[in-house]
């Protein structure tokens, strides 16, 4: 049933991307946030879209699996798409019936928009498709460790982090239990009219809150009992290295990004 | 009802890398009124199996047949509400279902959603209520109020509500203290006879494997592994510990005693009654 939500689901693998370094690989996806709006003809988006699919064949994830996860969000893609082509009204005018007229201009944009929607999407969904929960907390914590000089909880946010994200899939496994139980006693979730399916979920929410405060309250509790008591000269098991490889990527999307400027128009 | 499990399999996450296949091949005939005890380890798919008896899960291929109602894999979507009311199933920690304000709500929402009326769904929760061991005065409680275990009768009372044909239950009694073990499996045991259910009791006690059920059924890797009337299956010891399990605690017994005593003593008491029985008549024998 939510078999299809992929996001801050780690995509068990073998591959380049998942041996780098989750600092490195959150400092390129959040550069690459930046970098994907340098783009603004059809070279430079031609060299995005060539440097994704490498970073996706490095991957190793499947397309299909990718695919997967990317559905929920390709509705929204065609729609910011529909809505440049309608009311963009730049260049010739392609088609036109009465008052309504499509204009090169706006098939260009919406067809842009669209492409820099995947790629952010796609980019974003491979860091967490290749990059463990833990892993990528441990990187923030990190990246972020110097704003502890201005008494930031740098360590707390992480660990909060941490914690909702190892707690997603129990939390979906946990929805699907009840789910199915209520069902089982002639609850009906997928039919019916907005007011009576959202009167539905309540059914639903209610034993979903419970549990969940009954959990937070015993997770809290064991980690007392075994003597966590903050972030201060707490050591690690597994300690993040930084190998040639990531040094390797970021140059890389360094030299994208200079091609990418000297390529914009 | 009858039920007819034809080549079911079923896949979890089907087309994902966490794919990962449930069930495999299993062919099972449950006659009508019959009390069929599902044993097998953790992880068999005991729990997958039951949750396609009233459509919660979908086969990936095969059959499932409910009396007259036939889910298959790439079957047509149907309204599976009135299979659903006819099949109730206790889940395993039936508790975490519970959400109304008072216990009486909560057991009176399975018969309101299958289209009881209001005074009708107060009586049977009144009704239900009494059936479970607990006083009448716990119908205006909060559930969250009440104990682990009165919760977990709470949550069986709410579907025993829906006055099902076919009860399905699975490990309804994990977590309960002995004497409330025997209450709760006591009360499934007068239902199955009294309404004429068919019963499926998936359970890791094969005290009450063998107390209860008419038919065996052993689940071992998702595979239907042994099948057959108690004393069938509880003579295939190897076979047992194959599949993770083992025979009740009183032919354990019986196969020391008579490995001490050199005695032949039959293998086929399951349960504490027939087992001291079996010793009496043993033990005058050897006195005359
Ligand atoms: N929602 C799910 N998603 C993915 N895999 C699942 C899911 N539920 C069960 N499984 C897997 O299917 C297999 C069978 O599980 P199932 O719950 O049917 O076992 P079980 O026999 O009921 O075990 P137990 O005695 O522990 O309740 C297990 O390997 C389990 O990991
Ligand atoms: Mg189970």
């Amino acid at each position: 049933m939510l078999q299809n939500v992929i996001i801050g689901q780690y995509y068990p693998a073998s591959s380049p991307l998942h041996r780098m370094d989750s600092r490195s690989k959150l400092i390129a996806a959040f550069f690459y946030l930046f970098i994907v709006f340098l783009a603004n003809n059809w070279i430079t988006y031609g060299l995005l879209i060539a440097f994704t699919a490498v970073t996706i064949s490095a991957s190793k994830v499947p397309l299909r699996y990718l695919y997967k996860g990317l559905k929920p969000i390709l509705i929204l893609v065609v729609f910011t798409m529909l809505l440049h082509i309608f009311l963009t009204k730049e260049g010739d005018v392609l088609y036109k019936a009465g008052w309504f007229e499509i204009y090169e201009g706006g098939i260009i944009q919406g067809i842009f928009i669209a492409m820099r929607l995947l790629l952010l999407v796609l980019m974003t969904s491979l860091l967490t498709l290749t990059t463990t929960p833990i892993d990528i907390t441990d990187g923030l914590e990190h990246l972020l460790g110097p704003l502890k000089k201005w008494k930031l909880p740098v360590h707390e946010f992480a660990l909060m982090m941490s914690i909702s994200l190892r707690f997603i899939p129990t939390l979906l496994q946990e929805t699907e239990k009840i789910m199915k139980a209520q069902m089982a006693r002639g609850a009906d979730f997928t039919s019916g009219p907005i007011k009576e399916r959202a009167k539905a979920f309540v059914p639903l929410l209610v034993p979903l809150f419970v549990s969940s405060f009954k959990r937070a309250e015993e997770l809290a509790l064991a980690m007392e009992a075994r003597g966590y008591r903050g972030g201060e000269g707490r050591t690690r098991l597994r300690a993040l290295q930084w190998h040639s490889r990531d040094t390797f990527a970021l140059v890389l999307l360094i030299s994208l990004t200079l091609s990418l400027f000297l390529l914009r128009s | 009802m009858e039920i007819s499990i034809k080549q079911l399999e079923h896949r979890y996450m089907q087309g994902t890398p966490f794919e990962r296949r449930a069930l495999h091949d299993v062919n099972l005939q449950i006659p009508d009124e019959t009390f069929l005890a599902l044993i097998g380890h953790t992880g068999s798919g005991k729990s997958t199996l039951i949750q396609h008896l009233n459509g919660l899960l979908k086969p990936s291929a095969g059959s499932i047949k409910m009396g007259n109602t036939i889910l298959e894999a790439g079957g047509k979507k149907q309204d599976l509400k009135p299979l659903r009311k006819k099949a109730g199933i206790v889940f395993q920690y039936p508790e975490h279902q519970l959400f109304e304000e008072t216990v009486e709500k909560d057991i009176m929402f399975g018969p309101r959603n299958f289209g009881m009326s209001e005074e009708e769904a107060k009586r049977t929760a009144s009704n239900v209520i009494e059936m479970v061991g607990l006083p009448q005065t716990v119908l205006s409680k909060s559930p969250f109020d009440l104990s682990g275990g009165q919760m977990r009768r709470v949550a069986i009372a709410g579907v025993l509500a829906m006055n099902p044909e076919v009860l399905i239950l699975d490990e309804p009694t994990a977590g309960l203290d002995p004497s409330g073990r025997v209450e709760i499996m006591e009360l499934f045991y007068e239902l199955h006879q009294k309404n004429k259910l068919t019963t499926v009791l998936v359970t890791h006690s094969m005290e009450d494997a063998s107390k209860y059920a008419d038919e065996i059924a052993v689940m071992h890797k998702g595979e239907l592994y042994l099948h057959g009337k108690p004393n069938e299956i509880f003579n295939e010891r190897k076979a047992l510990q194959e599949a993770g399990l083992d025979v009740p605690e009183t032919v354990q017994f019986l196969l020391k005693w008579n490995e001490k005593s050199g005695q032949d003593l039959s293998l086929s008491a399951f349960t504490i009654e027939e087992l001291a029985k079996s010793l009496g008549q043993a033990l005058k024998k050897r006195g005359s």
